[in-house]
């Protein structure tokens, strides 16, 4: 079947579907009635809930910071106070790129040429897992908040043990996880695990598109 | 562009590209309610793009553009249930093809069912006589590119009918 032939299938193929469809329904106001599930939209709502969260926690916490360290910077356990800073520190971060990742969604132009607006968002699926792994880093300050003197004073052995052993493993794992956390190790167990369901299929579609594309630059350099 | 000029620009667009819009939904989309869905996530993004259309790109351009960006983004989301087999595929159609033009349709659309997002893009813009130049600038590759994926496709194409027609 040469050229001309396919041409002249799928022309014909469609003129005789298009003839038994029924296709007035132009008016705009009729159709956002009906269920659209545009995924672009059904991005947005938990997004924004995320970010209103993030945002009362960091503004809630960081009013309750500072006032403490106004006002009874003495009487509160440094370790509480500084490790209360870097998971606010951390956690502002993850709302910025939040923020960031939000505005894109809202600029997106669907009349891009395919390939670009299809990378713009692909990267910005690609842009929750960079958040996940900066969140990821606050795993240490959770074990150590609770820390005080008397502690470090009256403590027994096994106590320093225990508390040095699940600080230690926290660090590391949150350190391991900051630099493992990416593409390359998208198929293995615990990746799975972290990222599952929602936030998993739409990673694992990103990777065959990216793959995909990596495959259009081989070509444009061959 | 005045409100009411842009709501009866868009409803010319509508009328006069319906036909656009459904190939694409068509090669997106494997049953009735999901091509529906996307047609009016199509039309809802056209809409949307309106205002910003420059006039010195083609129309069919820009429409190819907006219908294959959300018509991926559709696919990509719901790509699980979008499959079918051939036999659910076609609806009644008034006028039947012979049989015989009827097969080779359905062996076309099958393999255009089992291409990548990409792929089937491409190989839809060139069943609609699109010009290599034309499908580059609504993919956004290069025309060489366009070239040889297009042949890669067609090899593939070939071969498939070469099969059928053994069996």
């Amino acid at each position: 079947m040469n050229d001309t032939d396919l041409k002249y299938l799928w022309k014909t193929g469609n003129e005789q579907i298009a003839i038994g469809q029924t296709s007035d329904k132009t008016n705009l106001d009729n159709l956002t009635k009906r269920n659209v599930s545009h995924f672009i939209s059904s991005m947005k709502p938990i997004k924004i809930f995320t970010l209103f969260v993030g945002m009362f926690w960091v503004f809630g916490l960081g009013y309750v910071l500072i006032k403490l360290t106004i006002n009874a910077y003495e009487q509160v356990s440094p370790y509480f106070l500084y490790s209360a800073y870097f998971q606010l520190m951390l956690t502002g971060l993850a709302v910025i790129l939040y923020i960031f990742q939000l505005s894109t969604l809202y600029r997106i132009d669907f009349d891009k040429p395919v390939i670009i607006l299809q990378k713009t968002l692909i990267n910005l699926k690609v842009s929750t897992l960079n958040i996940t792994r900066i969140l990821m880093l606050q795993l240490p300050f959770w074990t150590t908040f609770y820390w005080n003197e008397s502690m470090f004073k009256n403590g027994t052995l096994a106590l320093f043990i225990i508390q040095g052993t699940v600080t230690l493993s926290f660090t590391y794992l949150a350190i391991w996880l900051y630099f493992n956390l990416t593409f390359e190790n998208a198929d293995k167990w615990w990746f799975k695990i972290l990222l599952q369901g929602k936030e998993w299929e739409p990673l694992m579609t990103s990777i065959d598109i990216l793959n995909d594309m990596e495959e259009e630059v081989a070509l444009e350099k061959d | 562009m005045a409100k009411q000029n842009l709501h009866q620009t868009f409803h010319e667009i509508i009328e006069r590209h319906k036909g656009l819009l459904f190939k694409v939904a068509r090669t997106y989309c494997g049953n009735e309610e999901d091509r529906q869905d996307l047609i009016q996530e199509i039309r809802i993004q056209i809409w949307k793009s309106l205002p910003k259309y420059d006039a010195h790109f083609a129309m069919t351009t820009w429409l190819y553009r907006i219908s294959i960006n959300v018509a991926i983004s559709y696919y990509r989301k719901n790509n699980n249930r979008t499959y079918f087999p051939v036999a659910e595929k076609l609806p009644t159609v008034f006028d039947p093809l012979p049989n015989d033009l009827q097969d080779k349709f359905n062996l076309l659309e099958q393999f255009i069912v089992e291409l990548n997002e990409m792929d089937k893009a491409l190989i839809m813009l060139y069943l609609e006589d699109k010009s290599y130049q034309e499908i580059s600038e609504i993919m956004g590759i290069t025309i060489s590119n366009v070239g040889t994926k297009m042949g890669r496709i067609k090899e593939k194409l070939k071969k498939r009918f070469l099969n059928h027609k053994e069996n």
